[in-house]
């Protein structure tokens, strides 16, 4: 063999070697970009996969205390920033890269968290549009879930006070950012509403103030998400600034883009239902005084009918009937009279043509004839005339019903309404009795036997 | 009724309770649906309510109270 002496290296000799080299080539610690591929989340809670790039492939391996603080979900095909050490894993030969902490390479860790969530819990329906509760219109009592210290509550506060004041506040105060403040306010919302027999809450505010992603993040986590849909009370979130949108308030059955508008959203402005009590007070006064005024007229309109206006009119309409057939009988006397007397002229001038002087000589007894026939005639008439008139005075004289009572009849009244009784029916034992005789002589009498 | 009555029974509804008695008295009267002695009857109980609502809104004491969780103060 020549002078050469050949190093002979053992396996693990060689791996120490490679060891050291990158111990002292490589920094420390590191940040690696590429993505994810061959994922796997053992049951040990370690996760093992590979960050790769177009050229090479890195093996990895993330421990479950680390994997813990990662908020959002790790998946192949994802871009992130790793960042830990290299070594080498003896056993199998090769190097792997130990990430203590991964951030998404694209967008920030929460914001994708954020996105995740949002997607499985739309999956699931916890944002159902028919799950959300209607919030009272006219709440008396509100509960108020925030921080002690910020300037939300105040701010919540006022924002209520100023259009609602006949209302009645409850405040629970919460942590609203930091480790476990979502299990703390879901827990204080799973209270309220297991106490509400008592508390009678009719809806509750969940919120805070502005911030950054970090400081909301209580607002996004799964735990509150799920105590908000539970809630049997409707619960308003007001988180934030207005940009801000949060898993609790795509949860909320209504929400406040900011504390300052939680007013707005939980009770109605009492300027606006005072006008409107005004305007359906004179609303109502209008209806009543329409149907009054139409009642009114109503009423006019019978008073103004001459049944009312003259009660008399049917008994005067007959008492005129009366005099007319007066009147009417005087004419026919009058007229049967001068026609008799017509009748007389027309017979005296046919005498008088006769030229009964001529013929008196011959015609004496003609004319005596004559003459007797012409009385005779007259006389007839004047009796039947004569006749007539007394049988129209007897009518007349009949027609009158008082004639009746020369006869003997009697009109007997009630004393106390002059209605004429005709009927036994029509008096009661003991009435007072008014009797109308001849001549217009009344007496009075009881009623004692029927 | 006796007036006394319908203003203590008024005096008791909440606020909602009212408001939807005073809708539903507004639409009777609208509608034709009762006899002029009873619409003036519920007009004065309208007018009732309508006061009793008024009042409440005028109330502003503006109560807040703390309630915290049972375990943490013991309180009910």
């Amino acid at each position: 063999m020549a002078n050469q002496k050949l190093k002979i290296y053992t396996v693990s000799q060689v791996s120490t070697l490679i060891k050291t080299v990158l111990e002292s080539n490589l920094p420390a610690r590191l940040t690696v970009t590429g993505q994810i591929s061959d994922w796997k989340l053992h049951s040990s809670g370690h996760c093992y996969f590979s960050l790769k790039d177009e050229g090479a492939v890195l093996p990895c391996v993330m421990w479950g205390s680390s994997f813990k603080k990662v908020k959002f979900k790790p998946e192949n095909g994802l871009a992130i920033f790793g960042t830990g050490h290299i070594d080498v894993y003896s056993p199998q030969g090769k190097y792997q890269f130990y990430v203590e902490s991964m951030q998404p390479a694209g967008v920030g860790a929460l914001q994708l968290a954020f996105e995740q969530m949002v997607k499985r819990l739309q999956a699931q329906g916890l944002f159902d549009e028919a799950h959300k509760r209607p919030l009272p219109r006219y709440p008396e009592r509100i509960g108020i879930l925030t921080s002690e210290s910020g300037a939300a509550f105040q701010d919540i506060v006022k924002s209520i006070f100023d259009r609602w004041p006949c209302v009645r506040l409850y405040f629970y105060p919460v942590p609203v950012q930091g480790e476990g403040a979502a299990e703390k306010i879901a827990s204080a919302i799973r209270d309220v509403n297991q106490r509400n027999d008592k508390l009678k809450l009719d809806v509750l505010i969940v919120g805070r103030g502005g911030g950054s992603l970090e400081d909301l993040w209580a607002f996004n986590e799964e735990v509150l998400a799920r105590a908000i849909y539970d809630s049997k009370i409707p619960i308003i979130s007001a988180v934030g600034h207005e940009v801000d949108t949060t898993i609790a308030d795509l949860v909320a059955d209504a929400r406040a883009s900011t504390p300052t508008k939680a007013g707005v959203v939980a009770v109605p402005d009492r300027r606006e239902v005072l006008e409107k009590l005004t305007a359906v007070e004179r609303r109502l006064a209008g209806e009543v005084g329409s149907l009054l005024e139409l009642a009114g007229q109503r009423l006019e309109t019978i008073c103004a009918s001459s049944v009312f206006r003259n009660p008399l009119l049917p008994v005067w309409n007959h008492q005129q009937q009366l005099d007319e057939m007066g009147g009417t009988l005087g004419e026919l006397m009058r007229d049967m009279l001068a026609g008799a007397r017509e009748k007389l002229r027309e017979i005296y001038e046919q005498v008088v043509r006769l030229e009964p002087h001529r013929l008196l000589g011959r015609n004496e007894v003609a004319v005596n004839d004559l003459r007797s026939r012409a009385n005779a005639a007259v006389t007839a008439l004047l009796g039947r005339a004569a006749m007539q008139l007394t049988a129209q005075e007897n009518r007349l004289a009949g027609l009158n019903p008082k004639a009746v009572l020369k006869r003997g009849y009697t009109i007997t009244m009630l004393k106390q309404t002059g209605t004429v009784v005709k009927a036994a029916a029509d008096v009661q034992m003991g009435d007072l009795l008014m009797t109308e005789l001849a001549g217009e002589n009344l007496i009075e009498s009881k009623v004692i036997k029927k | 009724m006796v007036k006394e009555e319908v203003k203590n029974d008024v005096s008791k509804l909440t606020f909602e309770q009212a408001i939807k008695e005073l809708t539903a008295i507004v639409g009777k009267i609208e509608q034709g649906e009762i006899a002029l002695g009873d619409s003036l009857q519920q007009y004065e109980k309208g007018m009732t309510l309508i006061k009793h609502c008024r009042k409440i809104l005028q109330e502003a004491e503006k109560r807040i109270e703390k309630i915290a969780s049972e375990q943490d103060s013991g309180k009910s």
